[in-house]
């Protein structure tokens, strides 16, 4: 069932990797890796979260350096810069369920302005849920250039045919 | 060994001959990095791009790149001969193929040492390819949408609802964009329908939450925002933050898509 | 489930009349439009259009459905639907001009509205508790086949409308046991794959990234997948009743 979980988990992620990839016009050759990448990030971001208790930017910040290093070593294989294979590998880690609360409350604040419990109600989850999504985005696109930092040469030079 | 000396040789007859005009060369550049800017690669890769390029020629090449423009100037050290020119960047969709094709011309440049007219005609067939099918977009996105409804928890069925809502808001966002109506229109615009699609699913006992939460995830833009971080990291602040800012703006349109929806069905979600 | 009858049934005891009235106007307009197709008749089509699917907006949703939860939601989108017809009028996008193939479907698709109470009475329910020609699904039915017969040039943000509301309506058939909705969602199915085709993919010589073949295919598999869970949840409805 675990093991189940985590499968369809990585299945979906890299279908919505693909999907999102799609919208930027990838080369053909891009979008298996791209699948690859994608599954390997949020299925290693579910395992941390379910199994070993991980808060979510947290988890974030490890599949995002999972994808970052992924992308570094899979770019030289596919022949294309790894902003290409790592933008839409991030994409299904996203916290749209947050961002969703974070529109859902800031609207129900501007609804609810007379009774102040509500108010105070309303601000505190747009509150929380804007740190929440803010952070993740954050650390995603943080986490995916640090291998571009730390291995510069490599990342300048994945299109670079061999001789 | 064999092959270094070979290379050796070929940068030798390359000095030998006469250079490539320096206005030609400047020109090709000029266009080749407001287009590279254009179509949403990051800063440090269109100035390595150009550099690359203007040295396999011989040139020393600088840029100084802006949100909408580009100046240029590159320079011939032996003549003391300069080129300039201040380039408009062209707004153009997102193409990954053109990125990555096109940084693959310029290590080719670089390491054959391609003549000005063979470099200007890859250049050409690069472009003249055709871009991703808008149906196949449309299909994926939709797909991706719903899996996306997955990974969040939601059920088949919402599964299915986010599928035709995302597509049928990326369809109207794909014939606005068409039409040359302002981007952040198209996105209010399309996260309204798209969400307006998705909260019939309140309808049924199923996780609507979640289907209206990510019936708009399709719009987010993805390649402004991380594109805009890995710029402010590497010291380009200025095109960084303009990026953000840009990514910023068009999440907001998202939210005040979705807002419209929220409103209308807002009683049915408490 | 009772409320839903229930609902129906008042709205065709109270406005059987008004019904009559639309389904002439509706069968009028066709015959003009096929007999005579031009920009008038086109026209004529479309006001005939936006009054249906106003009248399914205000009368059947927001006045007769009261009783239903969330028929605001729906009236709002059948008023969605409503609007995009008049853009349509106003920028004369659809031109209703006839298209040869395929006319088979679409002749069956424009019959399907009068099948509708005839399964209705089948299954045997009598009136005023039946489905009517004007309902929304039998509205949608009827705009898909006169989309489909006169297809050279057509609005598919409007059909993507409609096939979300077809997909809402094979749901509401297996949580609701509606089994006449069956039959909207089983015609809408091939008509949708005809129009993917006719509006992406009519030219095959071009060349596409990815090739048109693949992208025919991915199209027919997902057509197929939808297929199947019809037909899985047809049968699960059937053994059930």
């Amino acid at each position: 069932m675990i093991a189940w979980n985590i499968l369809s988990d990585a299945l979906f992620a890299a279908l919505a990797g693909i999907g999102f990839g799609a919208i930027s016009d990838p080369p053909m050759r891009a979008f298996r890796f791209i699948a690859i990448l994608a599954a390997a990030g949020h299925s290693f971001r579910y395992i941390l979260m379910t199994f070993a208790g991980v808060e979510i930017s947290l988890g974030s910040l490890a599949g995002a350096l999972l994808i970052g290093f992924g992308g570094l070593w899979l770019g030289k294989i596919a022949r294309t810069p790894m902003t290409v294979l790592c933008i839409p590998a991030l994409l299904p880690m996203i916290p749209g369920k947050f961002a969703y609360n974070m529109v859902f409350s800031l609207i129900m604040f501007l609804q609810n302005m007379e009774s102040s419990s509500q108010r105070a109600l309303y601000m505190d989850m747009f509150f929380s849920n804007m740190v929440i999504t803010g952070s993740v985005v954050f650390v995603l696109a943080a986490g995916v250039t640090v291998p571009m930092l730390i291995f510069p040469k490599r990342a300048f030079s994945l299109t670079r045919k061999k001789r | 060994m064999a092959n270094k000396f070979l290379s050796d040789l070929l940068r030798q007859k390359q000095m030998d001959s006469p250079k490539e005009i320096l206005s030609e060369v400047g020109d090709f550049i000029s266009e080749y990095s407001s287009h590279l800017m254009g179509c949403g690669v990051h800063t440090s890769r269109v100035i390595r791009n150009a550099k690359r390029i203007g040295n396999s020629f011989g040139y020393a090449v600088t840029l100084s790149v802006f949100q909408k423009n580009i100046i240029l100037t590159v320079a011939d050290l032996e003549k003391h001969e300069h080129y300039n020119k201040v380039i408009d960047i062209p707004e153009l969709p997102i193409s990954f193929e053109h990125n990555s094709e096109l940084s693959t011309l310029s290590w080719e440049t670089y390491d054959r040492h391609l003549s000005l007219s063979a470099l200007r005609r890859k250049y050409l067939r690069i472009l003249r390819r055709p871009a991703i099918h808008p149906f196949f977009v449309l299909i994926m996105t939709g797909l991706a949408n719903a899996s996306f409804c997955r990974l969040f928890g939601g059920d088949w069925l919402s599964m299915g609802i986010v599928l035709t809502s995302t597509i049928t808001g990326m369809f109207l966002k794909q014939q606005m964009s068409k039409e040359g109506i302002n981007p952040y229109l198209v996105f209010i615009v399309s996260a309204f329908v798209a969400s307006l699609c998705s909260s019939s699913s309140l309808i049924f006992d199923t996780t609507s939450e979640i289907a209206l939460a990510t019936s708009v995830l399709y719009l987010v833009p993805g390649v402004p925002l991380i594109n805009g971080v890995i710029d402010i990291v590497e010291g380009y602040i200025l095109t960084g933050c303009a990026r953000l800012i840009h990514a910023l703006l068009l999440i907001l349109c998202i939210a005040t898509g979705l807002s419209f929806t929220l409103l209308l069905v807002k009683d049915n979600l408490l | 489930m009772e409320i839903f009858w229930k609902t129906i049934g008042l709205y065709n005891s109270s406005t059987w009349v008004y019904q009559i009235f639309i389904i002439i106007a509706g069968i009028l307009s066709t015959i003009f439009l096929i007999k005579k197709n031009g920009r008038r008749s086109a026209i004529a089509m479309k006001l005939f259009l936006i009054v249906l699917y106003l009248w399914i907006s205000v009368v059947y949703f927001y006045i007769y459905c009261e009783e239903r939860n969330y028929n605001e939601l729906m009236s709002l989108f059948w008023g969605v639907l409503a609007a995009t017809w008049i853009c349509d009028l106003i920028i004369g996008y659809t031109t209703f001009e006839r298209s040869s193939s395929h006319s088979k479907l679409a002749y069956l698709l424009l019959i399907m509205p009068f099948l509708y109470p005839v399964t209705s009475l089948l299954q045997g329910k009598s009136f005023p508790e039946i489905t009517s020609p004007v309902m929304p699904c039998s509205a949608v039915v009827f705009t898909l086949g006169i989309l489909q017969l006169f297809s050279k040039k057509i609005n598919l943000f409007l059909i993507l409308l409609l096939c979300h509301w077809s997909l809402i309506g094979l749901s509401k058939t297996y949580f609701f046991n509606i089994p006449e909705d069956f039959l909207m969602a089983g015609t809408t199915i091939p008509a949708i794959y005809l129009f993917f085709k006719q509006y992406f993919l009519s030219n095959p010589l071009t060349v596409t990234k990815p090739q048109i073949k693949y992208m025919d295919w991915m199209l027919i598999g997902i057509c197929t997948a939808v297929g199947a869970i019809l037909i899985a949840a047809l049968i699960i409805t059937l053994s059930q009743s």
